[in-house]
């Protein structure tokens, strides 16, 4: 696999002058998406924040639409990432997440002076990866780095052993469904805390490995029974608009019985990525 | 029981300008099929002399194909402004180039993910065949501000006076009895969760329900599933829409349909009826 720097600066948050609705037909203005967020990182409860499209850590993004589209295509979960200029300049972060950017994780000290306008580095290689003993099985946006700290293993019965914090029902699946796998994330929409709470998804984490049942994520995002995609919950907040909420950046998809689901509390980037506190 | 009664009386009837389209493609122009299959997508923009509402929405070989003449103000503000206030049934004429005069009827609208956002319109075959991409269409947009009286719950998107009165919902105790083709579970809506409901469609995946048959123009029922202000998930509600392209090869997409109705499922009685499609209703075929 070939690894190639993508140029990459710390987005600002824009705004379009107006409310939206949230799904109790409420007006809202709330923050979340672009910027520094320094006090919402991966490994931090998905939900409890009043935030929409809450990106934990830096968004990265590029303001030329070309190297945009290489940003977003090319970057992968795991990549490391450096900071070129300003005060953090030389520390290194980890791609967590893709939503309308490139999601990053640096260490406290750098998120406290990491701004808007910063330049990033995104050391990028995934894309390309493929399980030579399952070539039914899709891997998009999936950095050798991220599938070795997964400890993805092969069961007696020749299936791949995938640990998760939670199981996502078809009908949940909502905005970024008909987009390229490699682009963005698919929100799950959780926009009302009583159908959190109904779910069963308190407790899940912004970078936990999550499952997405009767999900083809291999060429697309779509529906298709018996199939099964897994992904990292990239952004969060309780605050969306309906037919968004939680977004789940896809890693891996293929036949359901390609894949031996496992439950563990901790299946979370924090600890495959080993990021730094 | 009869016919539910709106504040059509209360409703503003504005002008608003589209120009018909032509079809845009990337610097690449395949796109991925849900197989894997690369292909080059046709039936998007401009006009289309194969397919009219009433057709079935399978079978092409096409993505979206849309029917009949497709417009789109070249102002990104006033596009917006033509797809909130258009609504499907509004009159159409034609204001310039060798149609100019001919009137027609919006049947619907097509949001593609950041890409266009058109307005379909049905004219009639002479008037299809004259027409180029440029022309000027005026919309002749009445519906936005539509409520049902009695029934404040129910919000109404892309729905005009005259298609309300030939679809004639009945009113009943609690809501409305409304005729569709056919009722869907909510994991049908592919593409097109989170957008505003009154200028945007949703895809109809296949997959989780049976949409064999399934025809442009046809009334469609979706449950659990809101769209009183964007479109999402939501138990205990329901949506009315209407097909509003053919269907696609692309994986989490399908039939575009625009959305209608939407209110509390517990003010909805549905009666399956072949017969509930835009081109019987109004009769355009």
């Amino acid at each position: 696999m070939v690894e190639i720097g993508l140029e990459a600066e710390i987005a600002h948050p824009s705004h379009s002058g107006s409310y939206t609705v949230d799904s109790y037909g409420r007006p809202i203005i709330l923050p979340g998406m672009a910027g520094v967020v320094a006090n919402a990182r991966v490994g931090d409860l998905v939900f409890p924040w009043a935030a929409d499209h809450l990106e934990p850590g830096v968004s990265a993004g590029n303001p030329n639409r070309e190297r945009y589209h290489a940003l977003q295509f090319l970057s992968c979960v795991g990549n490391v990432v450096r900071v070129l200029d300003g005060p953090a300049a030389g520390a290194l972060g980890r791609v967590t997440g893709k939503h309308a950017f490139v999601l990053v994780d640096f260490p406290r000290a750098a998120l406290d002076v990491l701004a808007p306008g910063d330049r990033l580095l995104v050391r990028a290689v995934g894309q390309g990866l493929r399980l030579l003993d399952f070539e039914d099985v899709a891997a998009r946006s999936c950095s050798p780095t991220l599938l070795e700290g997964m400890g993805v293993a092969v069961t007696g019965d020749g299936r791949l052993r995938i640990e998760v914090t939670a199981e996502v029902p078809a009908f949940m699946m909502g905005a970024g469904l008909g987009m390229s796998s490699e682009w963005a994330n698919c929100d799950v929409m959780f926009t009302r805390r009583e159908v959190v709470e109904r779910l069963g998804f308190e407790h899940v984490r912004l970078g936990d490995v999550v499952a997405m049942h009767d999900q083809d994520h291999r060429y697309g995002r779509g529906y298709r029974a018996g199939m099964c995609a897994f992904g990292v919950v990239a952004h969060g907040g309780y605050g969306g608009i309906p037919g968004h909420g939680m977004g789940v950046a896809t890693i891996l998809s293929g036949p359901a019985e390609r894949f031996e689901i496992v439950r563990a509390p901790d299946a979370n980037l924090r600890r495959y990525l080993e990021l730094a506190d | 029981m009869s016919t539910a009664t709106i504040n059509e009386s209360e409703l503003l009837r504005t002008a608003l300008v589209g120009d018909v389209t032509s079809p845009v493609l990337g610097g690449s122009p395949y796109d991925v099929s849900a197989d894997g299959v690369p292909f080059v997508p046709v039936g998007a923009g401009g006009i289309c002399y194969t397919v009219e509402v009433g057709m079935p929405a399978a079978g092409w070989a096409a993505d979206q194909v849309e029917p009949g003449v497709s417009i789109a103000n070249p102002s990104d503000p006033a596009n917006e402004a033509l797809l909130v206030y258009a609504c499907v049934g509004n009159r159409v004429t034609v204001r310039s180039g060798a149609a100019a005069g001919a009137t027609g009827v919006v049947t619907g609208k097509h949001e593609a993910f950041h890409a266009y956002k058109h307005v379909l319109v049905h004219l009639d075959k002479d008037a299809l065949d004259a027409i180029v991409p440029g022309d000027r269409l005026v919309v002749s947009a009445c519906g936005r501000g539509m409520q049902v009286d009695g029934l404040p719950e129910l919000s109404c998107h892309s729905l005009s006076p005259d298609l309300w009165n030939a679809w004639a919902p009945q009113r009943r105790d609690a809501g409305l009895r409304v005729r569709v083709t056919r009722a869907l579970p909510p994991e049908v809506v592919g593409m097109g969760s989170g957008r505003v409901s009154g200028s945007t469609s949703v895809a109809l995946q296949p997959g989780p329900a049976d949409l064999e048959h399934l025809r442009i123009g046809d009334l469609v029922a979706i449950h659990d599933w809101d769209a009183s202000y964007y479109t999402g998930y939501h138990e205990g509600r329901m949506t009315v829409g209407l097909v509003s392209t053919g269907d696609s090869p692309v994986l989490g997409n399908g039939a575009a349909t625009t959305i209608l109705l939407s209110g509390p499922t517990s003010s909805f009685e549905f009666v399956e009826d072949g017969a509930a499609n835009l081109a019987d209703l109004l009769g355009l075929a």
